[in-house]
């Protein structure tokens, strides 16, 4: 098998790794790399062919010695933060591995890719949420009986549009939660949902009134073990097999309030959030497909008997020097995309003081009743979400989930020409290269749908780079002082407020030193 | 041999067209899984219709479509299920490279495949014996007959029984695409073979072994087209039916921009035409039309899935199936890159542009 071993370093391709703000190691990526390199070239290659003809033949099957060797290997703590006892990435780390890992077999990475988007409403609703759930996921990685997450958006009767905050407020959501005394019960079906049946933990959005979708959209934190939930079926699907995606049903699931991820009612810009950030590692899923149908037809017609002198062949050539060109340009995006979310739509909250020092407080101590109790309290969420506000701005984030969402639909489509054009050179006679490549064709199709379709994405495109426009990425700031006798502010009013460095306690070293 | 008139052909396609809806549709999915009980029960259906000799004459139980006949037979199949319709081209052309005598063998709904030349493949014949190994020969798993082109200079082809001794098939079990035409690679050590005489009329074949090879690309031409079809009819169907944002998703460009491009590409479809005879299509109109077709149908069923969403991506609802289909067409007798050699293999200086439909 042919490997393209990187001529250059991460620091050399990507210059601006190194020189926007500071906070990403580069060689510390570059490790990570090679780590998730290593993982993909010992445990996934060699078994992706067999676990997608079984789960092929058993959609329900799924592979937990991998997910164990993944977390021997870091893989599952990729982007839970630091102080909860992860890596503490961001879309960087989460892109660059999820090339790496899709190189060899997308089915098996997007097992480590739904992981960390269940992970990410989580880590971007701020210190709040941190601990309890990730730190558990981090200590179950360690211990070698990894848990998983999950993240359900997508509903029978809704798709694309629960991903986009104009079609959301129209959409047909059948789901809903309903407040009861200590926080809400949980009903409806969720639909495709990437690790659903075997997560420990999943994080939903749902509609606390299902007339008033956009303006009640909430994230909840779900135990799968909850007395309502159960898992219906598991989908049989074209590619990416060994990632189930599967049916949930939610009946009357009891989630108390200090599971309410972020603020009830935020669902919607946290969503908008979570798909800035999601949205590279698509694309760089989509580019490690390209390059893995890359490597193995150069691999074919450099040592396959029956690919004797196509090599020369201008054809040929022109053919492999377009995947290179097709596969470099989608590297760039998802590269250019990862870094600006991470320095510019998140970066400053995750760099922020306040929030570094946290890490630094032991976890025995974090742990303790009242400190525990003020990170849960609305106070503390309140503060995260000041702090958003203050280290970016609604617009920057548009932008950002805009270049997220090219990322996405180009790379999704580079992956599927690559493959493509790959299947085509080594044609049906090929033998064992055929089924790789088929199945790497088979995969890709999903780039183009999943994370919302290309067409969505490329809408998202215009609006945020084309018209310019502000899209409505950042929960409202609700600052709450004694002289509003405890009224929400309006976003300006807020920001005003903030501006003015009145806002003491709507930051997390402010909260804490009042706690 | 006295070709069947155009509203007997009509009736017949019509005939084809029912079946595909009635039958083949319902059990696509099944046909995909591979079942041979169930294409052997098609099978049945088909050739009862006469569609297994559809080019043979009545003296040797054919039906005498003639090529354009066929072809538009096959592309309704292929609405039903691509691999099915691919079972009815490659059956068709083994048996009309075959001689009378050896016609009189072949029992009556027995299935046989064409094996046609692939690049690296290499089969040498001697005493009447074939030997060489074939990678990927569609449709040849459970045939009972094979008739293998031989590559080289001069056109010829050899019939090997399924149980001829030195024969030995393996099912390729990671066949993606056409799943109902199920393949194998076939070894082959001193096989007991006879020639396949071809030459169309010359002792009792119905097509030369010459113009074999533009038969199968222009079948899979059709069956291109008919995935098409089907692709367009389902994406439609649905784009009327799911709503999205409060209205049906036709109404978004998005969409129906991709349903309009596959309704373009169907529309472009030439209508192949053959000799006079009708048992032969001109080379270069079968390698037009079958690198156009294909690609488009290629286009087409990922579109189709497109805007299905992650409902077409699930193997139950038969969407996915289609474009697995059409990228094994692109793929067969040879990818597209090959074919567009060899077309301009047969275009000599100051040649005037192929037409797809000659006049």
């Amino acid at each position: 098998m042919t490997s393209i071993a990187p001529e250059r370093s991460l620091r050399e391709q990507f210059p601006r790794l190194a020189r926007r703000g500071g906070r990403l190691d580069v060689r510390e990526l570059e490790r990570l790399r090679a780590r998730a390199r290593r993982f993909a070239e010992v445990h996934v290659r060699p078994r992706a062919l067999e676990i997608d003809r079984r789960t092929g033949e058993d959609p329900g099957w799924f592979d937990w010695d991998l997910v164990r060797a993944g977390g021997e290997h870091g893989m599952l703590s990729v982007v839970i933060p630091k102080p909860a006892g992860g890596m503490g990435g961001l879309a960087t780390q989460a892109a660059v591995v999820m090339e790496e890992l899709c190189a060899a077999c997308p089915g098996i990475a997007v097992i480590f890719g739904a992981h960390a988007l269940g992970i990410s409403p989580l880590l971007l609703a701020g210190p709040s949420q941190w601990d309890g759930v990730l730190a558990e996921l981090a200590g179950s990685e360690r211990s070698g009986e990894p848990l998983l997450m999950a993240c359900a958006i997508t509903e029978p009767e809704a798709g694309t549009d629960v991903e986009d905050p104009e079609l959301l407020a129209r959409a047909r959501i059948t789901s809903h939660a309903r407040r009861v005394p200590g926080g809400f019960r949980l009903s409806g079906t969720k639909r495709f949902i990437s690790n659903g049946s075997v997560a420990r933990w999943i994080t939903i959005m749902t509609a606390t009134d299902p007339r008033r979708p956009a303006q009640t959209w909430t994230c909840f934190l779900v135990d799968t073990r909850s007395e309502g939930f159960a898992v219906g079926r598991v989908e049989h699907k074209m590619g990416q097999r060994a990632c189930p995606a599967a049916e949930l049903t939610f009946d009357e699931v009891f989630v108390p309030d200090e599971r309410i991820v972020g603020r009830d009612g935020d669902g919607a810009a946290a969503t908008m959030m979570v798909l800035a950030c999601s949205r590279p590692p698509v694309g760089a899923i989509a580019t490690g497909i390209a390059r893995g149908a890359y490597e193995r037809v150069l691999g074919w017609l450099e040592e396959d008997r029956a690919a004797r002198g196509l090599l020369g062949r201008q054809h040929v050539q022109l053919a492999l020097a377009g995947m290179e060109e097709e596969i470099h340009l989608a590297r760039q995006l998802y590269m250019d995309a990862s870094i600006e979310f991470d320095h510019t739509a998140l970066g400053g909250a995750m760099s922020h003081p306040a929030v570094r020092a946290l890490g630094h407080v032991p976890a025995s101590v974090r742990g303790r009743a009242p400190v525990r109790g003020w990170l849960a309290s609305d106070r503390a969420r309140d503060a995260a979400i000041a702090l958003l506000h203050r280290t970016t701005s609604e617009r920057a984030v548009t932008r950002s989930l805009a270049l997220s969402s090219m990322a996405k639909a180009r790379g999704g489509d580079v992956a599927m020409r690559v493959t493509g054009a790959a299947l085509e050179l080594v044609g049906l006679h090929a033998g064992p290269v055929r089924a790789e490549l088929e199945k790497l064709w088979r995969d890709a199709k999903l780039t183009q749908i999943y994370e919302g379709t290309n067409q969505l994405n490329r809408l998202e495109v215009y609006r945020g780079l084309c018209h310019r426009e502000t899209i409505g990425c950042l929960p409202p700031l609700r600052a709450i002082h004694p002289g509003t006798g405890g009224k929400a502010h309006t976003n300006t009013d807020a920001r005003a407020h903030l501006e003015a460095g009145a806002l003491s306690c709507a930051s997390v070293s402010g909260g804490g030193g009042e706690s | 041999m006295s070709m069947l008139t155009a509203t007997e052909r009509a009736e017949i396609t019509a005939v084809a067209r029912e079946l595909a809806h009635r039958e083949l549709a319902p059990r696509a999915a099944a046909l995909d899984a591979g079942g041979q009980d169930v294409l052997a029960e098609c099978w049945h259906l088909l050739a009862g219709l006469g569609l297994d000799r559809a080019l043979l004459d009545e003296e040797h139980g054919g039906s005498r479509l003639g090529v354009p006949g066929l072809l538009a037979t096959i592309e309704e199949l292929a609405v039903g299920d691509g691999g099915i319709a691919m079972c009815v081209l490659l059956c068709n052309a083994a048996l009309a490279t075959l001689a009378g005598e050896q016609l009189a063998d072949v029992p009556a709904g027995a299935r046989w495949a064409l094996v046609p030349a692939a690049p690296g493949t290499e089969l040498a014949i001697a005493d009447g014996q074939l030997d060489g190994r074939v990678a990927f020969a569609l449709g040849a798993h459970g045939a009972d007959g094979l008739v293998f082109l031989l590559g080289g200079p001069e056109p010829a082809a050899s019939a090997v029984a399924a149980g001829a001794a030195g024969l030995r098939l393996e099912r390729d079990l990671a066949q993606m695409g056409l799943r109902a035409a199920p393949a194998a690679s076939a070894e082959l050590a001193g096989a007991d073979c006879t020639p396949a005489p071809g030459g169309s009329g010359a002792q009792g074949a119905a097509v030369s072994v010459a113009s074999a090879p533009a038969l199968l690309r222009a079948g899979t031409a059709a069956i291109a087209h008919g995935i098409a079809r089907r692709a367009y009819e389902a994406a439609l169907e649905y784009a009327h039916a799911r709503q999205q944002g409060g209205v049906a998703i036709i109404e978004h460009d998005a969409v129906s921009d991709m349903l309009s491009a596959m309704a373009v590409r169907l529309a472009c479809w030439p209508q192949i035409t053959a000799d006079p005879a009708g048992l032969a299509v001109e080379e270069a109109q079968a390698l037009v039309v079958k690198i156009a077709a294909t690609d488009a149908a290629v286009a087409s069923t990922t579109d189709a899935v497109q805007v299905f969403g992650g409902t077409g991506y699930m193997v139950g609802t038969g969407i996915e199936k289609l474009m697995r289909d059409a990228k094994y067409c692109q793929l067969f007798p040879e990818p597209n890159w090959l074919a567009h050699n060899e077309l301009m293999r047969s275009q000599p200086a100051g040649r005037t542009a192929v037409k797809a439909r000659p006049t």
